[in-house]
């Protein structure tokens, strides 16, 4: 989805900052807002107050606002899936093979 | 945010298969594994009872559950769409929590919870998938695993919904690249949605 919504408007996106959370994405705000999704992925209620307060300094509160609940719903469809097995289909998993690939996802074990 | 308070109204309401109180049970289990500074690992069952115990994983180690694990727990005696119905509760009550420690605002409030028997509502018809490990509404794998997944029971279906068009955005917003909240352009929805689904290791 970065891929594409990125492409079509016109920024292709750089997926380091994904698959290591280095840079910014080529993004505006990209290195705020992947540290911003580091600290929700992380245990750390410190670095989650200074990565959000980077993020409102940076961008303003109703941009973090909108992060959050962005990150919110990655929270549940990441579950949606992981508890319900959701799979592929062969045919367009064939098409992943490269994204997989640069994103390391075989090591996960929720890959099917 | 409507879209949470109409969320935790859901999960405190009677079930297809659990009554309102214990469905309350199964959110507040997932409430607090999500929010544990030091939670038990991903092997452990903490509360011996299958239920929670699913809450318990799926709220906190959702990368690590197997098919295995999945049938392991359906042989030990919980009905599938029991399973299925554990699943909506935590993704009603997870983001909700997720996104007031995003923002940095106090934990929800789960409310208090509807009188009654579960209400056995399910879909007219279920099928198996080959593309979940749980059943869905027939006719199965003619849409996405994701917005198939939990089809068998439409209550738990249209309330996840609901939470994704507030969140992110609806199904006609998908199809539109150029589509954004207002704030984040589509790209950095993107970013951050990739970011942390790499973080929680969900292959999807």
């Amino acid at each position: 989805m970065l891929s594409w919504s990125s492409t079509e408007a016109g920024t292709p996106a750089d997926l380091a900052a994904v698959a290591e959370g280095a840079g910014d994405g080529g993004l505006p705000f990209g290195a705020e807002l992947v540290a911003f999704a580091d600290a929700v992925g992380g245990v750390d209620g410190d670095a989650l107050v200074r990565a959000r307060e980077r993020l409102i300094a940076a961008a303003g509160d109703a941009f973090m606002i909108d992060a959050a609940a962005v990150l919110a719903n990655f929270e549940m469809m990441t579950r949606v899936a992981d508890g319900t097995g959701a799979r592929f289909p062969v045919d367009t998993a064939v098409h992943r093979t490269a994204l997989d690939a640069r994103l390391d996802i075989a090591r996960f074990t929720s890959a099917r | 945010m409507a879209a949470h308070t109409a969320s935790l109204q859901h999960v405190a309401s009677r079930g297809a298969s659990f009554t309102a109180a214990q469905r309350l049970r199964i959110a507040t289990v997932a409430r607090d594994a999500y929010l544990a500074a030091d939670p038990s690992p991903p092997w452990e069952r903490p509360f011996g009872e299958a239920a929670l115990d699913v809450a318990y994983r799926l709220a906190r180690h959702a990368g690590t559950i197997t098919e295995q694990w999945y049938e392991q727990i359906i042989t030990e005696g919980m009905h599938p769409l029991e399973w299925v119905e554990v699943v909506g509760i935590v993704v009603a009550s997870v983001p909700v929590v997720a996104f007031a420690r995003a923002a940095g605002q106090p934990p929800p409030v789960m409310l208090p919870p509807e009188p009654g028997a579960p209400h056995s509502r399910v879909a007219t018809e279920l099928a198996p998938a080959t593309l979940n490990w749980v059943p869905v509404a027939a006719p199965a794998d003619q849409t996405a695993s994701v917005v198939q997944a939990l089809s068998a029971l439409p209550d738990e279906w249209e309330n996840l919904w609901q939470l994704a068009a507030a969140q992110y955005m609806s199904d006609a917003q998908m199809a539109d690249p150029q589509w954004n909240r207002g704030t984040l352009s589509r790209p950095q929805m993107e970013l951050v949605a990739g970011r942390i689904s790499l973080i929680r290791e969900c292959f999807f």
